[in-house]
C-alpha cells in the first residue's frame, strides 16, 4: 500500500500513553487516575459484598462453626457429610422436579403469551405486556400466602372447586407431589410473563422479509413457524432456559413460605436453598452451609452446560 | 491546568466513594465522656416487654439514658449477626427460650451471679431460674415470663360428648394421657367424626416431652439415648394417637388451625399460657366456651424469655439493676395485666390480678390453673442441641400423621438420622 494513513502516525512530542510500552502497568493507571476512581465504586463494592463473601464461603466450607464462636478446621468433613446425607440428596431431587414441573409448562406459556402478543390482531400491546409482567415484580411473600390458601388442605380454595363438582378433596400440602406442583405453579405464575416478554423482543427481532420470502414460496403458517420462529428463536429460548435453571436450582422463598424451613409432609418441598438456609441459620452449621453453598453452584454449572448443550446442539 | 482538574476530579471521586461504602474519614466522638448519663440500649421484640413499663423505668432510673430497640423481624438472627460482628451490641438484650443455643457462647454475656442476682433468686421459680443458667454454673437470663401448660378444652363439645365439662372435674378425671385418649375416642363416636380431640402429632408429642425431667441430654452434654423413657413414652403416645385418628392434622400458625379451632373441629389441646392470646385471635366464634383443665399427664412449660447483658457493656451494674427493675415480681405482675406475659414470680400469683374472670373462658378465671401448673413444671435441662434434635423428631413423627409412613420403619431411621446428627 502507497497510501499513508497520516492520521495514525502519532504526533512528534504527543505520546499515546496505550502504545507506550516504556510505562509501567502501574504508573499508567496512576496517570488515568481520575478514570479509575470513576469507574471505582462497581469493583469496591463487587469485591466488598461480591468477591469477599465467595472466598470466605469456600474457607468457611472447610470449617466447623456455629456462627458465633471460634471456628474449627474441620477439612473435608462437611463434604463428606453433605454427599452422604439423604436429606441433602432428597432436596437435590426436590429441586429438578419442582424444576422440571415448573420451567416445562413456564416456557411453554410463555411462547404462546409472546405469540399472541405479537400477533397483528391484539390491541393495547402495552397494556397487556405490563399485565403479563407485573407477577414477576409482586412481593413473593404476597403470592406465597396467596398460593397457600388456594392449596391448603382444609379450606383451600381449589380443594372447595373440587368439592363443588363433586371430586374427592386432595391434600395438596401433605401429599409429596402436592406441594412440588403447589410450588411450580408459584413459579409458573411469576415467570411466564417474564419469558414471555423476553420471547417477544426476540420475535421482533426475526426479519419481516423471511416470512415474506417463505409465503411467496408458499410455506404455510405452520411451516414458517417451525422453520422460521424457533430456529430464529434458538438464542432467545437457549437464554431463557439457562436463567430458569439458575432460578430453578435457587428456589428458596416459594418453599419457605409455603411449607416452612422443613420442606413440609415427608420434606417434599424441601429445595437446596431452603435446605442450605435451614442447615446455616437455624441450626448453625454454618461451615456445613458453605459446603452445601458450593455443592450446588457445581451442580447449577453441570446442569447449565447439559441444558446448553440440549438447546444448541439441535441448532448446529 | 488539566492536571489540577485532574486531581480535583480524583477528590471527588474519593469522596463519593468514601460516602458510598459508608467508611466514616473521622472517628466517631464519644458522648458518654461529656455527659453523666450512662447510656445503655436495650433490644427487645414486640409484646415481649410493654411499653408503658419502659417509659416509667426511664422514670425510675434518671441516671440511665435508656435507647429501647424493638427488634422485628428474625430477632434470633439479627443477635446471632451482632455478635458474630463483635460490633453494635446492645448492653441488654432479650432472648427466648432458645437461649440454650447461646450456651456455648456463654462468655460473650455477663455472669448475672457476678451483678447480685443471687439476692433475688429466691422470688423466681426455680425451674426457671435454672434455664437462664450454663452448665458451667454462670447465669447468663433472667427470667422473664414463662409459658406453663395446661389443657384447653370445649366444655360444649366435652358435655356433648357425654365427658365431664366442668374444669375440676376434667382435670380429675383426664389425669393421665391414657385417660385423655379414651376421652378422645368418645368424643370421635358420639359426635360422629367429625371433631377430633386435639390439632396434630408434634404438639402431643411435646407436651408429652415437656412434662418430664429428662429430655435428650445429660448436664455434663452427654446423650441420654433415644431410649429414654421420656422419650419413648412421648413418642408413642403420639403414635398411638395418631392411630386412634384424634389428630385433626392442623398445624399451629396456619390458617387451617385457625379454621379448625373456629369451627369446632378440634375439642381440646394442651398448651401454654400464651395460647390464650393465640385462640381468642383465631376462634372469635367461639368465645365462652373453652375451659382450662390440668394437663393431663402433667404440667410442663413451653417458651418464655430472659433478659441477658452483653460482655460488650460498659455499665454492667447499671444494666443489672435495670433489668432487675423491669422483671421485678410487680413490674411482671403488671406486664400479666397488660400483655398477657405470665410471671417467673410467684409471690404474685395469689394477687386479684390473677384471679380475674375471662369471658372467652366462659367466666373461668383461668390464672388460678396456669399458677397451679407453673409451680409443677419440672426442672430440666435442655442442652445446646435440643432444637435439632427435637426437630429431627417431630419432623419424622409429621411423615407418620400425614403420609401414613409406617411407624416402626420412621423410629428406625429416626435413631439413625439423631445418631448421624450427633457425630456432626
Amino acid at each position: 500500500m502507497a497510501v499513508t494513513e497520516p492520521h495514525l502516525t502519532p504526533e512528534p512530542g504527543a505520546v499515546r500513553p496505550d502504545l507506550d510500552r516504556k510505562k509501567s502497568l502501574l504508573s499508567q493507571i496512576w496517570e488515568h487516575r481520575a478514570l479509575y476512581a470513576a469507574i471505582s465504586p462497581f469493583y469496591i463494592l463487587f469485591a466488598v459484598f461480591g468477591l469477599f463473601p465467595i472466598g470466605f464461603s469456600l474457607y468457611l466450607a472447610f470449617h466447623k462453626w456455629d456462627g458465633i464462636g471460634v471456628m474449627t478446621y474441620n477439612g473435608l468433613n462437611n463434604f463428606k457429610y453433605m454427599l452422604t446425607d439423604a436429606e441433602f440428596w432428597q432436596a437435590v431431587g426436590n429441586t429438578f422436579m419442582i424444576w422440571i414441573y415448573s420451567t416445562i409448562p413456564m416456557l411453554f406459556f410463555a411462547l404462546i403469551v409472546a405469540f399472541l402478543l405479537h400477533a397483528p390482531f391484539v390491541k393495547f400491546r402495552t397494556l397487556f405486556r405490563v399485565g403479563y409482567f407485573l407477577p414477576n415484580v409482586t412481593s413473593i411473600v404476597a403470592v406465597a400466602i396467596i398460593f397457600g390458601a388456594l392449596f391448603a388442605n382444609n379450606y383451600g380454595f381449589l380443594n372447595y372447586l373440587l368439592q363443588s363438582v363433586g371430586l374427592p378433596v386432595v391434600e395438596w400440602l401433605n401429599a409429596p407431589w402436592g406441594i412440588k406442583v403447589a410450588i411450580s405453579s408459584m413459579v409458573v405464575w411469576r415467570w411466564t410473563g417474564y419469558n414471555a416478554v423476553i420471547y417477544l423482543a426476540g420475535l421482533q427481532s426475526i426479519p419481516q422479509t423471511l416470512y415474506e420470502a417463505a409465503k411467496i414460496d408458499g410455506a404455510s403458517g405452520i411451516q414458517s413457524f417451525f422453520r422460521i420462529t424457533i430456529p430464529m428463536l434458538r438464542p432467545v429460548i437457549l437464554f431463557t432456559v439457562i436463567t430458569s435453571t439458575i432460578g430453578g436450582m435457587q428456589l428458596f422463598t416459594e418453599p419457605q413460605i409455603l411449607v416452612g424451613n422443613d420442606g413440609g409432609a415427608g420434606a417434599a418441598g424441601m429445595t437446596i436453598v431452603l435446605y442450605l438456609y435451614r442447615e446455616s441459620f437455624i441450626n448453625n452449621y454454618f461451615g456445613y452451609g458453605a459446603a452445601v453453598g458450593w455443592g450446588m453452584f457445581l451442580i447449577i454449572a453441570l446442569f447449565s452446560i447439559v441444558n446448553w448443550k440440549l438447546v444448541q446442539g439441535k441448532s448446529s | 491546568m488539566i492536571r489540577r482538574k485532574k486531581t480535583c476530579w480524583t477528590a471527588i471521586m474519593m469522596v463519593c466513594v468514601l460516602l458510598i461504602s459508608g467508611c466514616s474519614i473521622w472517628p466517631g466522638q464519644d458522648d458518654s465522656a461529656n455527659n453523666k448519663k450512662v447510656a445503655l440500649t436495650l433490644w427487645y421484640w414486640n409484646r415481649s416487654i410493654d411499653d408503658k413499663l419502659i417509659a416509667k423505668a426511664r422514670e425510675q432510673f434518671p441516671n440511665i439514658e435508656l435507647t429501647a430497640q424493638k427488634i422485628g423481624g428474625d430477632f434470633k438472627a439479627k443477635l446471632k449477626t451482632t455478635l458474630a460482628a463483635k460490633s453494635g451490641e446492645p448492653d441488654i438484650v432479650a432472648l427466648n427460650d432458645w437461649i440454650m443455643e447461646l450456651f456455648p457462647s456463654e462468655d460473650r454475656f455477663y455472669n448475672l451471679y457476678d451483678l447480685g442476682a443471687g439476692d433475688v433468686e429466691d422470688q423466681y421459680l426455680e425451674w426457671k431460674w435454672k434455664q437462664g443458667v450454663t452448665p458451667s454454673g454462670q447465669m447468663i437470663g433472667f427470667p422473664m415470663d414463662t409459658g406453663p401448660t395446661a389443657l384447653f378444652y370445649r366444655a360444649d363439645l366435652f358435655k356433648e360428648a357425654g365427658l365431664p365439662s366442668e374444669p375440676a372435674e376434667v382435670s380429675r378425671q383426664l389425669n393421665s394421657w391414657e385417660a385423655y385418649a379414651a376421652a378422645g375416642e368418645q368424643i370421635k363416636e358420639k359426635l360422629g367424626g367429625k371433631v377430633f380431640l386435639t390439632d396434630n402429632i408434634g404438639s402431643v408429642y411435646n407436651q408429652v416431652l415437656s412434662q418430664g425431667a429428662e429430655r435428650y441430654f445429660r448436664p455434663d452434654g452427654s446423650f441420654i439415648g433415644m431410649d429414654s423413657p421420656l422419650v419413648r413414652t412421648s413418642w408413642d403416645t403420639a403414635i398411638d394417637f395418631k392411630q386412634k385418628g384424634l389428630l385433626a392434622n392442623a398445624d399451629g400458625w396456619t390458617p387451617g388451625w385457625n379454621a379448625a379451632m373456629n369451627n369446632g373441629e378440634i375439642a381440646s389441646f394442651v398448651g401454654a399460657v400464651w395460647m390464650k392470646q393465640v385462640l381468642q385471635e383465631a376462634a372469635p366464634d367461639t368465645s365462652g366456651k373453652w375451659r382450662v383443665a390440668r394437663a393431663p399427664g402433667g404440667d410442663g412449660n413451653n417458651g418464655g424469655s430472659f433478659l441477658s447483658i452483653l460482655k460488650s457493656s460498659e455499665h454492667p451494674q447499671e444494666a443489672f439493676e435495670l433489668v432487675r427493675w423491669l422483671q421485678s415480681p410487680e413490674n411482671q405482675l403488671e406486664q400479666y395485666q397488660t400483655l398477657n406475659l405470665f410471671p417467673s414470680a410467684p409471690g404474685v400469683f395469689d394477687s386479684p390480678a390473677m384471679k380475674e374472670e375471662e369471658p372467652f373462658f366462659g367466666g373461668q378465671a383461668t390464672g388460678s390453673v396456669f399458677a397451679e401448673s407453673a409451680q409443677h413444671v419440672p426442672d430440666a435441662f435442655f442442652g445446646e442441641r435440643y432444637p435439632s434434635v427435637h426437630n429431627i423428631i417431630t419432623r419424622r413423627l409429621n411423615d407418620v400423621a400425614k403420609q401414613n409412613a409406617d411407624a416402626q420403619q420412621v423410629w428406625t431411621d429416626t435413631v439413625h438420622r439423631v445418631e448421624r446428627e450427633l457425630q456432626r
